[in-house]
């Protein structure tokens, strides 16, 4: 019987029937896609980690490194496995050439390595530890992927020929987010090249249990060992591996949460309908004593195979398309171990998917308690309270065109059916808007002040090298002189010692200057000012417990010195651990200078760039808008994508739940519609006041949604940018893009919808429907 | 006299290849200004079709329908929907009003198509129709507030607003208790001594012995007419023996 039923109700309803089923597949491969990405993902990023026996703690270091000392440290620290130095080759970008590209432009600290001999493998892209030969040159992976160079090219370093032999996938480098990458060459290679380059120092501890990595740190902490440079640990190294693909995973979680919200409102509204149109056979059934549960049997049962196939071709379309999705993980990070797991969890997935929405019916059926057999067989319609519609009457209407005004009372008396459009609406505004206003907010040039970046044109690095004060004042001067500049800041680091409440310290490194020139975002308090302020960054000002207000001691001068904290920022930058002073303390060396300057004439860049790099060779001269592109170009540009995407989803959603919507409408209304067509209404008349109610709904929810958007929204997105390291920020709204054509494609595409969805509403036999 | 509604040969088929039932097969039928008509037949002759088809509300197969010198196969649709709204009522077996207006608003619908017009004028004339078949004070009540009889009596005020030349009714006493069915069928007496043309679709010989004019339908087709002289309220059961009579003798 069940069969019959179904068969004979998905014949007579098949476009709905198909929508509903579209958007259960939609969410169900969302859903299992999300599984099999999280799986693939993180079992890419143990193997490749297991494999290159990536550190447990690394410092990185410049100057001179006493390893005798280190040694002896790792004897006796009882958490230590294995020890090792390796040594980091840093290159100019200028002095490194791939076929045809030189990276003079690269703002990455590019360097070059010898395979290490105990753990920190470079492997390649099948996963084994490379072995490099005389001549050879193995390449990092992102290089690869921009399409810098190819296998075989010629590649020449500082004057020495070598050949690309393949890539490398680097456990700790491999993001365009880190901002070093390893390039790895035989120890003959490296011999000769050496004198071109800086040496950095890469100490490198495993410990024997990852657990006691946090008794470890305090321990090189207090150790006083070298420390000339960022300090990143295990953890670290996961997360900035998983942080571009989990943000896409995170993206298509948040979609197929908004999908299977979508194809439950679809189920809502459908079985609404459906129960409306049954309402009388209910109170019959219900009358002649058939068990509530019964009744519901009959719904659940085509609910259950809608679902059902729904969810198996939605798994099928997973693995379709999982293939695409999974190249950028197989790429940096290889293989999963666990691919039939994926699959398993991928069918578990969609097994909670069906759950829900089988729940989701038998939640909605609950209503068939409340029929009251009498009322329903006696009206046909149940005794819905229309609350606020009852005092619009056509009687006392002087404003509205008729048509506009039935549309108008008509959505007014049937809130909750025209509740699931509005939701539905309201959901694509928001998903129209929300990536959007990231996209643009991201690659607004103000947004690097909330990386920690100040607002400048060109920005100079001076690290590493001899009498580094000296060359900085050098700069500085010159700078002061050159009129083409109209303002700069020199802003050194120094590494001070802080003391913590229980009496042990911690290295702090402080940018010493002028912080009002060029202000990054504060997302508490504001920048130091007097001498005894300091500002933190998010990530000190966490792992410190401090607040704005409060005081840290730092040892100056051999003194303690409690500074007053005036302002915490977000920052990217140097593993995110900054503060920024305007004190001056002469008795600490400054670790590096970074120069900011503004131009009077922006269009001046690129010449003051290389003039600048000319001539303080020891110095890394950056346009920052290059910096930006460098950086966050690949975020930028995939969240570019990702907004493209979702305006197109947004606006296909919205085209076919109007449609669907429309039609179903009329074809509840079919009475309605054949009493007025009875009355002399046209059929553009009734079309008229089906564009009404859908113009109504769509303004509520073009504004709802927009509002949401920007404060829901600006929520949601601000959790995305704070996995950058940013804490808060604001929206960089382009007006007539979200506000003007972002409502005018999504009421062109609803109209459009609702003119295709009730063109046939005035071609009704009235015969047939006028005595229903 | 001057005929409002003229058929000639009128085919009319539902279904397509082996379902496909004819229902009208060539039946021609007038109507005559200010005419009391009824059809009658047994359930499937096609006598609501015929009346569907009379006033332009379903289209035909084969055959002429002229409505007040229009031929309705000449005319589009908005002009057939004017001609239905100005010169035409309707009132049905069930309450066709529209659920979410209040009986004043359904009442005063058909005047209300397009633009702005007199509303106050409107409303006034809906409020004397009403107190005129005696449901004044039922004007904002919702329909399901209010009993069948006075649900069909606010459908004859609908029918009435445009001041229209024929009143079409489908068995609009057909859900009524007998008392509320004689008090409808006198206001339909009352309307077409006023000169409007009224033309019933029944199964009831009481209802049809009040008409002057009985169109008697079998298989499609009109087998036979009775004329009666104008209902003046008396010798009801000898009208009706009159139409029983004419039923037996026309095999229906």
């Amino acid at each position: 019987m069940y069969y019959r039923i179904i068969r004979n109700d998905i014949s007579k309803s098949k476009l709905i029937t198909l929508t509903t089923m579209i958007f259960v597949a939609a969410a169900a491969m969302l859903v299992s896609l999300a599984v099999i990405l999280v799986i693939h993902l993180s079992g890419a990023i143990d193997t490749l980690m297991t494999r290159a026996q990536t550190p447990h703690f690394l410092q990185m270091h410049t100057g001179e490194i006493d390893t005798a000392r280190l040694a002896e440290f790792a004897e006796q620290n009882d958490h230590v496995d294995d020890y090792q130095v390796l040594e980091f080759l840093n290159m100019d970008g200028a002095r490194i050439i791939l076929g045809d590209n030189s990276l003079t432009t690269n703002i990455q600290d590019n360097g070059f390595s010898i395979q290490s001999e105990k753990f920190d493998y470079l492997l390649d892209l099948d996963g084994n530890i490379i072995h490099p030969s005389a001549g050879e040159l193995y390449v990092p992976i992102s290089y690869m992927k921009d399409n810098t160079t190819k296998v075989g090219d010629k590649a020449v370093i500082s004057g020495k020929a070598l050949t690309v032999s393949g890539f490398l996938r680097d456990s700790q480098m491999n993001s365009t987010l880190s901002f070093s990458k390893r390039f790895l060459v035989s120890e003959q290679d490296y011999a000769e090249i050496k004198a071109h380059g800086n040496t950095e120092y890469l100490i490198e501890f495993r410990l024997k249990e990852l657990s006691n990595l946090g008794a470890f740190e305090t321990a090189y902490a207090s150790a006083g060992l070298e420390a000339n440079g960022p300090t990143v640990t295990y953890p670290l190294f996961k997360m900035i591996n998983a942080l571009s693909d989990g943000m896409m995973i995170g993206v298509i979680l948040l979609i197929s949460v908004l999908v299977v919200v979508i194809a439950l409102l679809c189920i809502r509204f459908t079985l609404l309908a459906k129960i409306e149109d049954d309402y009388r056979e209910i109170g019959v059934m219900k009358a002649i004593g058939l068990r509530v549960s019964d009744i519901k049997k009959i719904y659940l049962a085509k609910y259950s195979v809608l679902a059902g196939v729904g969810c198996v071709l939605g798994f099928g379309l997973s693995l379709l398309f999982k293939g695409m999705l999974l190249g950028n993980i197989r790429l940096y990070m290889g293989e999963s171990p666990h691919a039939s797991l994926a699959a398993v969890l991928g069918i578990i997935g969609i097994l909670f998917v069906f759950l829900v929405i089988m729940a989701y019916v038998n939640g909605v059926l609950r209503r068939f308690r409340n029929i009251s057999p009498a009322e329903a067989i006696r009206y046909g319609i149940s005794q819905e309270k229309t609350f606020g519609a009852k005092r619009l009457n056509l009687s006392g209407n002087r404003l509205l065109n008729t048509n506009v005004f039935l549309g108008v009372k008509d959505v007014l008396a049937r809130k909750k059916l025209y509740a699931t459009m509005l939701t539905v609406l309201i959901i694509s505004t928001f998903i129209m808007i929300v990536p959007q206003n990231l996209h643009n907010t991201i690659s607004s040039k103000g947004f690097i002040q909330y990386m920690g970046v100040g607002d400048a044109d060109m920005r100079l690095d001076l690290q590493q090298t001899d009498r580094i004060s000296e060359k900085a004042d050098e700069i500085a001067q010159t700078i002061s002189g050159d009129n083409a500049i109209s303002k700069f800041a020199v802003l050194a680091t120094k590494t001070f010692q802080s003391k913590k409440e229980d009496g042990s310290e911690e290295r702090l490194k402080i940018e010493l200057g002028d912080h009002s020139v060029f202000p990054v975002k504060y997302s508490e308090g504001r920048a130091p000012a007097a001498e005894d302020e300091i500002a933190l960054s998010a990530l000190n000002a966490s792992e410190l417990g401090k607040q704005v207000g409060d005081f840290i001691t730092l040892v100056m001068e051999g003194k303690d010195t409690d500074v007053k904290i005036s302002g915490i920022y977000s920052d990217i930058t140097n593993g995110g651990k900054t503060a920024k002073a305007v004190f001056n303390d002469a008795s600490a060396d400054a670790m590096w200078y970074v120069i900011f300057a503004e131009l009077s004439d922006p269009s001046l860049i690129d010449s003051k760039v290389s003039e600048y790099a000319d001539r303080f060779a020891e110095a890394k001269v950056s346009d920052i808008d290059e910096y930006i592109k460098q950086t966050f170009g690949p975020t930028i540009s995939s969240v570019e994508k990702a907004s493209y995407t979702a305006i197109a989803v947004a606006l296909v959603i919205s085209v076919l739940i109007t449609l669907l919507f429309m039609k179903m409408l009329v074809a509840k209304d079919k009475h309605s519609i054949s009493v007025m067509k009875a009355f002399g209404f046209t059929s553009s008349d009734i079309q008229t006041q089906y564009i009404s109610r859908a113009v109504l709904v769509l303004m509520i929810g073009i504004v709802l949604g927009t509002l949401l958007a920007n404060t829901l929204g600006e929520l949601l997105a601000g959790a995305v940018i704070a996995s950058f390291g940013a804490s808060t920020f604001h929206f960089v709204v382009h007006p007539l893009a979200a506000y003007l054509l972002s409502p005018l494609l999504m009421i062109g595409s609803v109209l459009i919808a609702t003119i295709i969805g009730t063109s046939g509403a005035g071609h009704l036999k009235l015969s047939e429907h006028i005595k229903e | 006299m001057k005929k409002i509604i003229m058929g000639d040969q009128i085919f009319k088929a539902f279904g397509e290849g082996e379902e496909k039932r004819n229902v009208l097969g060539g039946v021609s039928a007038c109507i005559h200004e200010g005419e009391f008509v009824a059809v009658m037949g047994p359930s499937g002759s096609g006598k609501s079709t015929l009346m569907y088809a009379l006033s332009g509300t379903d289209g035909i197969d084969r055959g002429t329908v002229v409505v007040d010198g229009k031929d309705l196969s000449g005319i589009g649709e908005s002009e057939l929907s004017d001609l239905r709204r100005t010169k035409m009522g309707f009132v049905f077996q069930q309450p066709t009003m529209l659920k979410h207006l209040n009986i004043l608003d359904n009442i005063i619908l058909p005047s209300m198509r397009g633009n702005r017009k007199n509303v106050a004028l409107i409303t006034g004339k809906a409020r004397s129709l009403m107190k005129r078949v005696g449901i004044f004070e039922l004007e904002k009540r919702d329909i399901t507030q209010v009993s069948g009889g006075q649900l069909q009596r606010a459908g004859i005020c609908r029918a009435l607003m445009n001041s229209p030349k024929i009143i079409f009714g489908d068995e609009p006493t057909g859900s009524l208790d007998s008392q509320s069915a004689q008090e409808i069928m006198d206001l339909f007496s009352e309307i077409n001594a006023e000169g409007t043309a009224v033309m019933l679709v029944t199964h009831d010989a009481k209802v049809a012995a009040q008409t002057e004019r009985i169109m008697f339908m079998r298989d499609g087709a009109i087998v036979s007419e009775l004329k009666l002289p104008k209902y003046d309220g008396r010798e009801l059961d000898g009208r009706i023996e009159r139409i029983t009579d004419k039923m037996r003798e026309s095999g229906i």
